[in-house]
């Protein structure tokens, strides 16, 4: 560039020099000759080359301008094109930059997103196992389970409950519950059942219970149901579980023991009664003669040994259940054992007038037993007979031998009230007692329990009872033969 | 005076027994009946001047013979002494309502039911006079 300028300032000087040279020979010109001659040999020449040099210079120098304009031009191009470049590319930078940094930001993100995805994920699925873990829980309990969400809806429930309530329980989950359970229909038990789960949630307590009868027609029921409220964060109520214990059993059992103790005390008092106004009315010297005393005495120790009977039998019952009782098994006739409680109950027998036809043809062979227990069942027997006999009727004692299964056979048969049919497969039950016949004969219910657990429980035999109600039973037991037993052993 | 009869039930033939000697020993008649169907109709067929009988008999119960007994007229008024071996078995308000006279547990003293007969004849012949 500086160039350029230098060229364009000497044409310059020298097109001003020639304009000059001109000037000065025109003004010689007018002037002298010898000016004109040297004007025209030196100036004009000068002057011409001047000139020419000058449009040289001027064609040079505008076809340098040219190119330099070109040149600045391109150059102004190019530059404005890499000034848009580097801006560019820092705007690209920035950009990308702001979008690197953008990126890692939701990079971070999408990491913590990811993460908390996973952690969802892992609770997901350890919820999922949780909740196979209690639906396997609660489908195994044998208690009815009923699980109902803060709107009264079923949330859960396992088969025990769908018996109970008749629903299918699988299949039933966001129903209402009152829905399910309760109908015009359905008894009173279950539509207490359903205001009971809706007060409890109500109530939010933790923790009620109420003791619900189901029974209808056919069966009785009872359950103890306890109602649970489940409480989310912040104490909000988020459903009831229920849980149903069937205690009809239990009541049974428990009716049944307050039914023994009553028949206890009452069996225990009787004779007890007996045995304190005779011994009064001996202190008191009500007996004059002593045929009469004699009487009393008699009586005195008959309801003693009776008292004792009944104490033996309880103390049996329970010795034998617990396992205490000890057992001395040896080879025993059966014919002199029957002969001698036959001794025992003849008495009895006859305050009812009843007749006592013994066992015929008499029977050598022994059984392998124990022969205070097989006393103890042979007396059951016959007193059982004679309790359950009307006066004026009669009992028979049997005995037979089946040598070839090597048994020994005892039937006692009377003709007393007998037994209704449903009732006999419960009759070897403890504390049992035939509902028509409680009436006929006090008793405990423990004496055929104690038979049945004698002969099959301690002996390997086996009971066996065959009745018609109004005409009479035969009860009776089977005892391997002391020879059979002893192959056996 | 009049010899007083007495009916005496109870499935127990020991307590029969004991009871009819220690009355008969006091000047009293005594018819008995070992359940509640023979005792009613003994009742209805003697006019006893007063019942004793056990609570727990076979068929008919003790009570069950004296609600049967309040609503024969010829039996209605007759005083009722029950024997029971279960303390608790008869409440107040059958006992009330029943007019059973006096509740006497067993084991009982022959001497104390003889006592309690002759309190309530003496009331009820006090009753009648006035």
């Amino acid at each position: 560039m500086k160039s350029a300028r230098n060229l364009y300032l000497i044409g310059t000087c020298i097109v001003l020099g020639s304009v000059l040279a001109e000037c000065l020979a025109r003004w010689y010109y007018c002037g002298g000759a010898c000016l004109r001659l040297a004007g025209y040999v030196f100036v004009w020449p000068l002057f011409y080359f001047v000139a020419a040099v000058d449009v040289l210079l001027i064609g040079w120098y505008w076809l340098r301008l040219t190119i330099r304009i070109k040149s600045i031009i391109k150059e102004l191009k190019s530059d404005k094109i890499s000034r848009i470049k580097s801006d560019g590319g820092k705007i690209v930078n920035e950009l990308s930059e702001a979008i690197n940094n953008r990126f890692d930001d939701n990079i971070g993100y999408i990491t913590e997103l990811e993460q908390q995805i996973k952690d969802l994920q892992i609770q997901i699925r350890l919820s999922q196992g949780q909740k196979r873990n209690t639906e396997a829980i609660i489908y195994s309990i044998r208690d009815a389970v009923i699980v109902i969400d803060e709107f009264d809806k079923l949330l859960m429930a396992n088969e025990a409950a769908g018996k109970i309530f008749n629903f299918d329980y699988r299949n039933s989950q966001h129903k209402p519950i009152s829905e399910l359970i309760s109908s015009e229909k359905t008894k009173a038990g279950e539509n207490e059942f359903v205001d009971f789960l809706c007060q409890s949630r109500q109530s939010k307590m933790r923790h009620t219970r109420r003791e619900i009868d189901f029974s209808d027609e056919n069966a009785s029921k009872t359950f103890d149901c306890i109602v649970s409220c489940v409480y989310g964060e912040q104490e909000r109520l988020c459903g009831v579980v229920a849980v149903l214990h069937n205690i009809t059993r239990e009541k049974e059992i428990s009716q049944m023991k307050n039914d023994f103790v009553n028949h206890v005390s009452h069996e225990l008092k009787t004779p007890l009664a007996s045995i304190s106004a005779y011994s009064e009315m001996l202190v008191d010297g009500e007996a004059d003669d002593e045929q009469t005393k004699k009487e009393f005495y008699s009586v005195i120790q008959s309801q003693a040994k009776r008292l004792n009977r009944l104490i033996e039998d309880i103390l049996n019952t329970s010795r034998i259940e617990s396992g205490l009782i000890k057992v001395e098994k040896r080879p025993i006739s059966l014919t002199i054992l029957i002969e001698e409680q036959l001794q025992m109950i003849r008495s009895y027998a006859k305050e009812k007038s009843i007749k006592i036809i013994g066992q015929k043809p008499i029977v050598f062979d022994q059984v392998y037993a124990d022969k205070d227990m097989i006393s103890q069942v042979v007396i059951n027997l016959l007193s059982n007979a004679v309790k359950y006999t009307p006066s004026g009727g009669s009992i028979k004692i049997e005995m037979e031998v089946d040598e070839i299964a090597g048994l020994a056979r005892v039937s006692v048969t009377d003709t007393g009230v007998g037994i209704p049919k449903d009732e006999i497969e419960h009759i070897f039950d403890k504390f049992y007692r035939v509902g028509a016949n409680k009436r006929q004969a006090k008793g405990t219910g423990l004496g055929l329990n104690l038979v049945k657990q004698i002969i099959e429980k301690f002996h390997n035999g086996r009971v066996f009872v065959e009745s018609e109600p109004g005409e009479g039973s035969t009860f009776g037991f089977e005892l391997p033969l002391a020879t059979a037993e002893a192959v056996k052993v | 005076m009049a010899e007083r009869k007495v009916l005496v039930a109870d499935d127990e033939i020991h307590i029969i027994h004991v009871v009819t000697i220690k009355l008969r020993n006091n000047g009293y008649e005594v018819i008995s009946a070992e359940n509640s169907n023979q005792a009613f109709a003994l009742a209805c067929e003697e006019k006893p001047d007063i019942i004793v009988t056990d609570f727990q008999m076979p068929g008919m119960t003790g009570l069950e013979l004296v609600r049967k007994l309040r609503q024969n007229e010829t039996t209605k008024d007759i005083p009722v002494i029950m024997l029971t071996a279960r303390g608790f078995a008869v409440e107040d308000k059958e006992k009330e309502e029943l007019e059973i006279s006096e509740l006497l547990s067993k084991p009982f003293s022959p001497k104390e039911l003889l006592r309690s007969i002759e309190d309530i004849l003496y009331q009820k012949a006090v009753m009648r006079n006035n």
